[in-house]
């Protein structure tokens, strides 16, 4: 068990590799996310019917990737609670652990964005009045900034969650939200801004800002990460 | 030491008790609030001000010591006064077909309440673009230095509702103050693991909590009145509101854990984590964005209110009073925390 930091990142690295493929492995948790993101962006889309308002568009997207967000990364640490984490705890350094879990839940949510975005317009189209996104690159942005920063406040999260044995499904989405806020606030105006073409003058500073928060909750959330972890 | 302890609390009590009597006895300088009619159009017409606060007429003044003049571009317009009552104002204007600017700002010069100002009080519709005829033109008079006693000042908008800056203002300061003694108690905890900084952290953050609530009850009642709206989105409020459900959260999560070993530890972590983010949102964010709240927009402290002496000698008092109370309240809880645990541990 190696403390430097070559050695941290090799254990990230095995991490990410490990659980990457358990989830190829155990296929149907991947495709459970992928049906609860499809079908709730169905849901909207016999809602609104083709009729729908930059704001409710906007609204509609990122409650979806929310909820999706937290079926795909909910279930992170769930093998940690048997006898695996035990020996993970006793094997492998916690900062190794958290950055590895955290790549893996990055490119899920990576898919996801893709996927959500996609069913999205394929159902819903854009918004009325609208041909086209006025910013379709700011728009993809905005949506993977939001989920990258979304998934490391929700890995941290959910690693505290899993370490409560009675009821933590919905705990992790009670401490989740309010944690989340301040990103959704952000990306929602961000979302809003790429699909009615406001002036990048308006926006410039909110990616950096999104990018900045995300920044210092994944710092935070990895320094912290060993006090949760210790038995 | 015994002694000492009485002090600081009864001393609370007694400033909490002044701010209360002064805050709300004071009266009000006398202020501008709306003036009628609306729109003005060339020729003689009769126009009235009506005002707020102390009455500006004081006994023994008579109407000759006042004066209104109405002020287009840079040239000032003349008027003259029909009546002067305690929150009223009337005068007669003969407006021009030409002005420099059709709207007008109103300057009403009193003997012992300095200069009222309303901005934007008429706009003259038909007016063309053109200088102000001289035999109209009015001369600025002396003017004078409010005497009106201990009174706190006019905004516009905020008019009485200024007294919530004793409350509002000096509750946030006060959850600042706990949540920092929660924050400082909860690293201490995660160093040592001693339970003693956990029941510290816990009394800090019910106590806090406590206050956030006040403070967002208060500041909803403000925007009301100043904003029109109970609740809008604005970066110090959506701060505000995230402070407050964060802070929620770490109660849930304490309570979700019930006698659990590790409720100390992770709750720690947790807490850390949320005082992090109430620097970001209620110290960072809303200073670098446009925010509708005072003291923001890069200057970070409340001097946008133009605090003035007799405000600052009962908002200081405020600040001490309040701190000094939610500081007790959180002892209480401290003691309430460790009885507890010494039960259940017995």
């Amino acid at each position: 068990m190696g403390t430097g930091f070559p050695s941290i990142m090799k254990t990230a690295i095995a991490v990410a590799n490990m659980e990457w493929r358990l989830e190829w492995r155990q296929g149907h948790q991947l495709a459970s996310v992928g049906l609860f993101a499809v079908a709730s962006v169905y849901v909207a889309f016999q809602a609104a019917d083709r009729e729908t308002a930059a704001g409710a568009w906007t609204a509609m997207l990122w409650l979806v990737y929310l909820f999706s967000g937290f079926t795909a990364v909910g279930r992170l640490f769930d093998r940690e609670r048997s006898a695996t984490r035990q020996y993970l705890q006793w094997a492998i350094h916690p900062m190794g652990l958290i950055l590895g879990k955290l790549t893996h839940a990055i490119l899920t949510t990576t898919a996801l964005t893709a996927l959500v975005l996609a069913a999205f317009v394929l159902f819903l189209g854009w918004p009325s009045g609208l041909e086209t996104a006025s910013k379709p690159g700011l728009l993809i942005l905005s949506a993977w900034l939001g989920g990258f920063s979304m998934t490391t406040t929700l890995v941290f999260v959910t690693a505290m969650a899993s370490q409560i044995q009675s009821g933590n499904g919905a705990l992790g989405a009670v401490l989740g939200l309010p944690l989340l806020l301040p990103q959704l606030i952000l990306v929602t105006r961000l979302t809003r801004g790429a699909l009615d073409g406001t002036p990048w003058g308006m926006l410039g500073e909110l990616p950096l800002f999104l990018a900045a928060l995300s920044a210092g909750t994944s710092v935070i959330a990895c320094i912290l990460f060993p006090y949760i972890w210790r038995a | 030491m015994n002694h000492w302890n009485r002090l600081w609390k009864f001393g609370s009590l007694l400033l909490l008790a002044y701010v209360i009597l002064r805050g709300f006895s004071t009266p009000l300088q006398p202020g501008l609030v709306e003036a009628e009619p609306n729109s003005l159009s060339a020729g003689t017409q009769d126009i009235s001000f009506v005002a707020v606060g102390q009455p500006f007429l004081r006994p023994g003044e008579g109407m000759e010591a006042f004066e209104l003049i109405l002020k287009s571009g840079t040239a000032l317009l003349k008027t003259e006064l029909t009546s002067v009552e305690a929150h009223r104002v009337s005068a007669t204007i003969e407006v021009p077909t030409t002005l420099p600017s059709p709207a007008l700002d109103a300057y009403l010069f009193t003997p012992s309440a300095g200069t009222l100002f309303l901005g934007n009080a008429f706009f003259v519709e038909d007016a063309e673009k053109g200088p102000l005829p001289s035999h109209l033109t009015a001369s600025i008079p002396q003017e004078s230095e409010p005497h009106l006693g201990f009174s706190f000042p006019y905004q516009p908008n905020i008019m009485e509702s200024i007294r919530n800056l004793l409350w509002h203002v000096p509750m946030w300061f006060a959850m600042f103050f706990v949540m920092g003694i929660g924050f400082v108690a909860s690293l201490a905890q995660l160093r040592t693991g001693n339970v003693n900084w956990d029941h510290r952290a816990e009394a800090a953050v019910r106590t806090g909590l406590v206050f956030g609530i006040l403070g967002l009850i208060t500041g909803s009642l403000w925007a009301r009145w100043t904003w029109g709206a109970w609740w809008v989105s604005d970066p110090q409020l959506n701060g505000a509101l995230v402070t407050v459900l964060l802070y929620s959260g770490y109660m849930i999560l304490r309570a979700a854990m019930g006698d659990d070993d590790r409720v100390g530890r992770l709750s720690a972590v947790y807490n850390v984590f949320a005082f992090v983010m109430l620097v970001i949102l209620l110290m960072v964010l809303p200073r670098y964005t446009e925010s509708l709240h005072p003291g923001k927009d890069g200057n970070p402290g409340f001097n946008s209110y133009d605090l003035d002496n007799s405000l600052r000698a009962v908002f200081y008092p405020a600040v001490i009073g309040w701190g000094a109370l939610c500081y007790w309240i959180y002892t209480l809880r401290l003691r309430m925390n460790r009885i507890e645990y010494r039960l259940l541990t017995q």
